[in-house]
């Protein structure tokens, strides 16, 4: 009986401001009235939140975003959140229009995020696409974090992680000057060349394996349009190589309840007690063995 | 200090607010955004016999003023609900209200047999109107007599008040309140979902995978009040009104046109915790109102023509120009 994750509040905050990013995105700042985690604990990446203006110019279901960064402000008040929107639909427009000063309905946090990325073993590839790059951000801060507590302690630190980020074109790499800034193998593909390697997420990664640049070993995580996702997981698939893709669902709640996001289990897989998970409770992101893509 | 309770069949809620079925899980599940007992009642998701895997992907799509479902009655079925649900709903302080489903006239009686007498459970909904099932024919909110049938085969199984939830999809849902009543109803529910559609042109797809659902959200409120307003009409026992509740100043239209307590559904999804607020919201528009009881408004609509309503200043007629 899936269920609101017990750390799930729905409040209000304020919409600090809101920057054009790439041709089509806006970076949503928001500062919420009561802190989204205990004790200053940052957010677990990949865990999302549903926003929704409240003034009857937003439709009626709110929207899933993943948190994309933690913004820590001056005082005690908590961290600001922000959000890489790509504007899309009404839904998107509405909160990309919204005024610094609005206050935004935020539903979260929501989901179980990443797996934990910190565990021993290969080294993380992050395959981004295009407005999917956002639940990296705070992925490779945690595993950078990780790594720092590592060597406090004297215990092997988790390998750095590879982020590949793939678009169709230059204006659709979100913020990549910020991901630049990240302690990672940063890597861009565009289908046109317009910026990095011309080719796919996946097509670059053949050929930084081939160059010795990433190694044979490693484990993905995806989040991107549907036929990358489905590139991704047969490609771990024929290697035999975890991966985990973060589904992007329609979602009427978020919180488990409506029974609107589900994505079909693969039988006999551990999740395949039941036809279908719900993306929003139960994901966002799913091992690739378990559901069908 | 405003009076918010309501005599629902014998049941004595603190408030006239319930979750409307199907938007705030089996159980308490939504517990951490809304406090038991900030409800008057809380109504579970459709409980069946059997387990119900509901229906293919895309399930939901946006359109305006709400939304539309194609869910399926997905759920794990009543034996599930036995165990894992109900020792969860022991001590719960609010009033808790199980919704059952079925696809044959014999699955109601059969479910009522089998929870019929729980103690957990203070009330029966039986989803007569549930669009997403059987293609959509709703033979059990559309056929006076078998919407009779199923509740009388439900009334055999349980000592507990049964309210039937019925469909807007009809011409005369007075007709049908009036067959609940008679199969020995305790209330009605009105109304569940309107049948809709969405189609995005380009593509030529539906926004659902079976094409109809059951459109629900803001937009159909009028349609509701309407329904709802016809069932108190014909018949005498109370109406539970549901339909594009958002606010408490639309809960009072609801009890103005005779309705006993309201549901609010898709709301839930724009505001988890939209329900906890409700009830101060009530109480302060009841305050500046100057009416101490809410129970008081229960069907107080008047005549519509403003020169019958009694507190109104008479107006000479307007001279309509025709050419």
């Amino acid at each position: 009986m899936p269920a609101p994750p017990p750390d799930a509040q729905t409040q209000l905050a304020e919409l600090i401001s809101v920057e054009p990013c790439g041709t089509d995105g806006v970076l949503l700042r928001l500062r919420p009235e009561a802190p989204v985690t205990q004790d200053g604990a940052p957010l677990a990446p990949n865990r999302f939140f549903m926003l929704r203006r409240e003034d009857g110019l937003s439709p009626a279901i709110p929207r899933p975003f993943s948190i994309y960064r933690e913004v820590p402000t001056e005082g005690d008040g908590p961290a600001d959140l922000v959000f890489l929107v790509k504007v899309i639909g009404p839904g998107t427009r509405a909160l990309a229009e919204s005024a610094p000063g609005t206050f935004l309905r935020l539903i979260g946090p929501l989901g179980l995020g990443w797996p934990d990325l910190t565990t021993p073993g290969d080294p993380w590839v992050f395959l981004a696409g295009g407005i999917g790059s956002a639940p990296f951000f705070m992925a490779v801060e945690s595993l950078t974090r990780a790594g720092d507590a590592a060597e406090e302690a004297g215990t092997e630190p988790p390998a750095a992680p590879y982020l590949l980020y793939g678009a169709a074109t230059a204006g659709l790499v979100y913020d990549v000057e910020e991901f630049a800034e990240l302690d990672c193998s940063l890597h861009v593909a565009t289908d046109d060349g317009s910026l990095g390697f011309r080719g796919n997420v996946l097509q670059l990664l053949d050929r930084l394996i081939a160059d010795g640049l990433v190694p044979e070993r490693l484990r993905i995580a995806a989040c991107g349009p549907l036929p990358m996702l489905r590139a991704a997981q047969t490609w771990a698939a024929a290697r035999d190589l975890e991966c985990w893709a973060s589904l992007e669902e329609l979602m009427g709640c978020g919180v488990g309840i409506c029974n609107g996001c589900v994505v079909e289990t693969v039988p006999g897989s551990e999740l395949g007690s039941w036809p279908n998970v719900k993306a929003c409770v139960e994901g966002p992101a799913f091992r690739c063995d378990t559901v069908v893509l | 200090m405003v009076d918010l309770s309501v005599d629902l069949a014998g049941l004595r809620l603190r408030n006239p607010l319930l979750s409307a079925s199907g938007t705030f899980g089996h159980g308490l599940e939504m517990g951490g955004f809304v406090a038991p007992e900030a409800l008057g009642a809380w109504v579970s998701k459709t409980v069946t016999l059997e387990p119900r895997h509901g229906n293919p992907a895309p399930r939901i799509a946006e359109t305006e003023a709400g939304f539309l479902n194609s869910i399926g009655l997905e759920n794990r079925g009543v034996e599930h609900y036995e165990r894992e649900v109900l020792p969860t709903l022991v001590g719960a302080d609010t009033l808790i209200v199980t919704n059952i489903g079925g696809k044959q006239l014999e699955d109601f009686a059969a479910m009522a047999e089998r929870l019929g007498e729980r103690p957990e459970i203070h009330a029966f909904e039986v989803n007569l109107s549930c669009p997403n099932v059987q293609g959509a024919k709703l033979q059990y909110s559309t056929d006076p007599d078998l919407a009779e049938r199923t509740i009388a085969s439900v009334r055999t199984k349980t000592s507990k008040p049964i309210f039937a939830k019925l469909s807007p999809n009809v011409a005369r849902i007075g007709e049908i309140a009036k067959a609940v009543e008679a199969g020995g109803a305790d209330g009605i529910t009105a109304v569940n979902t309107l049948l809709g559609m969405s189609v995005d042109w380009r593509s030529r797809r539906p926004g659902l995978a079976l094409v109809q659902g059951g459109y629900s959200g803001t937009g159909i409120k009028p349609v509701a009040l309407r329904c709802a307003w016809e069932c108190a009409r014909s018949v005498s026992i109370p109406i539970i009104g549901c339909g594009g509740i958002a606010t408490a100043d639309d809960v009072l239209e609801f009890l103005v046109a005779g309705c006993t307590a309201v549901q609010v559904g898709t709301a839930s999804f724009s505001d988890p915790g939209l329900l906890a607020g409700l009830p101060a919201q009530l109480e302060a528009l009841l305050e500046s109102a100057g009416i101490p009881r809410l129970s008081d408004l229960i069907g107080t609509i008047r005549d519509g023509r403003e020169a019958a309503s009694p507190s109104a200043s008479p107006k000479p007629a307007t001279q309509v120009a025709r050419s």
